[in-house]
């Protein structure tokens, strides 16, 4: 999966260096990490939509609450019961929301070339990606950072035998977090910043 | 976000929703280690700390390579906040540090900058003074204030009768047909330049009895010592004068000016709980059965007047006036009459100094005249305080009651003992005279009492060996601060008589000795001393504040453990985590309170800790 991700990044990369989202591509050697959460329609990247995005920033072990993004778009045709039960998002939860067309240049404005953090991140930039290949020709090229690999490779060597849990909420019960609004875009990206931050700078949680 | 960060929490629900809006836009989120400085002491810090979760030590700087341990002055945890005193000021003078790991909400110095300026109110809150703080509190009470602001109805245009103001040389009939043309009940007679009081019982006496002729002049007949209450007073304070003086009336004077009449059933259609039908219960009682059912109304009383949310302070000054009331009324019960005037019962420490509410121990004792011969004394005694158990008066454990005969004493063995416990350093006679000292005559003759009194304060002017040495009794308890948050067990508590209370009652009674100031109850000698300049207004307004939360917290701790039949724990003990955020922060405010006050009294008295 990694690997054809990497040669299409390089790819786009040729294609895209000198075009107005050149900067995207340049490597990034800053101190900050962006936290970045999408709720969707389906767990199925081909079947799903965007409902929103919500993205926090990272600098040291500091969450930028006050540097954020939090995009709620129109709701999509396919909105239906099983996401309702997801993400206890109605229709008119959505009410107000933005285009899509309007929300992927916030994202990227947003997120520039920042490594990307996330619970499962692969998905959320997949679904991103989905979205922006049509409309400006490249996806993410940005590095991600798993937050439950981070976990792993810190808890695995307190733990002996057996495969680690690495379910949501039992990492932030291990981390002896707090878990802020579950199910929006941007409680989960703060709360998974937190995460981030407390494995980094803060020691090992006992498995 | 940050629905986690609760705005329901003053000081922040103090702010509008533009003004929210800014706080939410501004804030992030921070991770501390164990150990890690939040501020650092000599530095600006970042801005306002609210923390999230973890916990925080602020602690003194060391000096280069001294070895002392670090002095911890606060603890806070879970949604306290700190930092914003040192960022308005821009520099820290202490350190935060990280107690275990941390989280916390940073606001930026420039964002709380700009909330402090748009809400003044906000602002306030940071400023230092408890006293701004409580009445923010109060204000933001919410329904409860509705019963609050009846009991504090002052005495002014809306309770006040207008008087009926007759001159001298009016005839008894003339007044008597004015009277009921105005339909009232009494009548103010103008003799000179004093005011006497006339009412349809004197009228009525003076006609039936005395056989007074109808043309008789009315100033004859009047009373000339009115009991008065100056306008602005607390209605409540003008019901317990009626109930102390047994009277239906008092005057409102201003500037020495007579302004209106007060009567007592004014005063009833404003208070709708039955503190007066009690009152009257205790003033009729003509047996011990029938003052021991007025007695045990006591504690629904109290119960009522919490449940309103009147402030402890004021229902001590009621609740008081009913205890000594019954004293009193028992005392005329159980000892003969033609003994009353050669014999005074007073009653000493807390309840001599108009500070209890609960029902709490017996401190009592009998000043006699010298040379008296009291043959069934030890008798009645042992019974005046054995029916005072009965009534709901728990038995002092330090005996110090009258049943105990060290307790009963001619006038000249009381001024004397007194003197040698002021000439002792022993701790015993030291508190035998701390609770002497705030004795209050509730019956019998007090004219025994004052000179005992007055003997003693004369004998101690400008001793200031003594009062350095009684002074030195308010630090000897530390000021819990540390406790907040640093408690590692669940359910322990502090003893809030030794942290707070006793520590502010001693000095402002050594204080208050010093400059011999009479009153016993510690708000009106605080008020007494900023009225002579020993205190200044802020530091006396503070230390009223801090002590009046002391009370209602411990009030309220008390009445829960009442209600659950729980009588294992002392009623001074304040379980930490039992008390809600607001309560918490009032509570370490009042603390910090007691703490200047003690670094103030060490300075005065030269003590050294």
């Amino acid at each position: 999966m990694i690997i054809p991700r990497k040669f299409r990044v390089m790819r786009e990369k040729k294609q895209h260096r000198e075009g107005p989202y050149g900067h995207l591509f340049e490597s990034y050697d800053g101190d900050e990490v962006v936290s970045l959460d999408c709720e969707t329609t389906s767990l199925d990247v081909k079947k799903g939509e965007i409902l929103s995005i919500g993205a926090v920033k990272i600098k040291g072990s500091r969450v930028k609450t006050s540097d954020r993004l939090d995009l709620k778009l129109k709701p999509p045709e396919s909105l239906c019961g099983e996401s309702i039960k997801v993400h206890h998002l109605r229709a008119v939860d959505l009410e107000g929301g933005i285009t899509l067309e309007e929300a992927l240049p916030q994202v990227l404005e947003f997120v520039g070339n920042r490594p990307i953090l996330g619970y499962y991140v692969n998905y959320d930039i997949k679904m991103l990606d989905k979205f922006l290949r049509p409309a400006f020709g490249f996806g993410l090229p940005n590095k991600a950072i798993e937050l439950s690999h981070v976990y792993n490779d810190i808890v695995k060597w307190k733990h002996v035998g057996g495969d680690v849990d690495l379910r949501f909420d039992t990492i932030a019960s291990k981390l002896d977090l707090p878990i802020l609004q579950r199910h929006t875009a941007l409680g989960d990206a703060i709360t998974v910043a937190l995460m981030y931050v407390r494995l980094k700078y803060g020691q090992a949680p006992t498995a | 976000m940050t629905a986690e960060f609760n705005i329901d929490n003053l000081p922040f629900s103090l702010l509008n929703e533009e003004e929210m809006r800014v706080l939410k836009n501004n804030l992030d989120i921070a991770y501390y280690q164990q150990g890690e400085h939040l501020i650092t002491a000599g530095e600006p810090p970042e801005g306002l700390f609210i923390i999230l979760k973890g916990q925080v030590r602020e602690v003194e700087v060391k000096d280069e390579g001294e070895d002392e341990d670090e002095h911890v002055f606060v603890h806070y945890s879970n949604e306290d906040y700190f930092g914003a005193w040192s960022a308005l000021k821009g520099k820290a003078i202490h350190n935060f540090v990280a107690e275990e790991e941390t989280i916390a909400h940073i606001l930026p110095t420039k964002s709380l900058l700009e909330l402090v300026y748009s809400n003044p109110r906000f602002g306030d809150y940071f400023s230092r003074t408890l006293a701004a703080k409580t009445e923010l509190h109060d204000e933001h009470g919410g329904e409860d204030q509705g019963m609050a602001e009846f009991m504090l109805a002052q005495v002014d245009g809306e309770c006040m009768r207008d008087p009926l103001v007759i001159l001298e040389g009016t005839s008894i009939r003339e007044t008597t047909e004015l009277m009921r043309e105005k339909h009232v009940d009494c009548v103010l007679v103008k003799k000179g330049p004093r005011h006497g009081i006339v009412t349809g019982t004197d009228l009525l006496n003076a006609v039936v009895l005395k056989e007074l002729s109808r043309d008789s002049d009315v100033s004859e007949i009047a009373t000339y010592r009115l009991i008065s209450v100056e306008a602005g007073d607390y209605l409540f304070n003008a019901l317990i004068l009626m109930t102390q003086q047994h009277i239906e009336r008092v005057v409102v004077m201003k500037d020495h000016q007579l302004l209106g009449i007060v009567e007592l059933t004014d005063v009833l259609s404003y208070f709708s709980s039955h503190s007066h039908v009690i009152g009257l219960r205790i003033e009729r009682a003509k047996t011990i059965e029938d003052l021991s059912t007025a007695a045990h109304g006591l504690n629904d009383l109290i119960r009522s007047l919490l449940s309103h949310g009147v402030k402890a302070r004021f229902a001590m000054d009621l609740i008081s006036a009913m205890n000594e009331r019954v004293m009193a009324k028992l005392f005329t019960l159980l000892v003969p009459e033609d003994l009353l005037g050669h014999v005074c019962l007073v009653v000493m420490g807390s309840e001599g100094r108009g500070e209890q509410i609960m029902k709490t121990d017996q401190d009592n004792a009998i000043i006699m005249r010298d040379g008296l011969d009291w043959p069934d004394r030890d008798a009645a005694l042992q019974r005046f305080t054995e029916v005072l158990i009965e009534f709901g008066y728990p038995r002092c454990p330090g005996n110090i009651m009258v049943s105990n005969p060290y307790w009963v004493q001619h006038l000249s063995d009381w001024t004397s003992r007194m003197d040698g416990w002021a000439a002792s350093c022993e701790g015993d006679a030291q508190m035998n005279l701390a609770i002497a000292v705030d004795a209050k005559p509730v019956a019998g003759n007090p004219a025994l009492f004052k000179a005992a009194r007055n003997w003693f304060l004369r004998k101690l002017q400008d001793n200031d060996v003594f009062f350095s040495h009684f002074a030195k009794a308010s630090l000897e308890f530390d000021t819990p601060l540390t406790f907040f948050g640093g408690i590692k067990s669940k359910g322990q508590g502090i003893d809030i008589k030794k942290g707070g209370v006793f520590p502010i009652v001693h000095g402002v009674r050594t204080l208050a000795m010093q400059n011999r100031i009479l009153e016993t109850n510690t708000f009106k000698r605080i008020d007494a001393l900023i009225e002579n300049g020993t205190m200044k207004k802020n530091q006396g307004r503070d230390l009223v504040e801090a002590l009046s939360i002391f009370v209602q917290i411990r009030l309220r701790q008390q009445m829960i453990r009442f209600d659950n039949e729980d009588f294992n724990e002392s009623p001074n003990m304040i379980i930490i985590d039992e008390l809600d955020r607001l309560d918490k922060d009032l509570l370490r405010e009042a603390l910090h309170v007691v703490k200047e006050f003690k670094k103030h009294l060490a300075m005065r008295y030269h003590l050294d800790r």
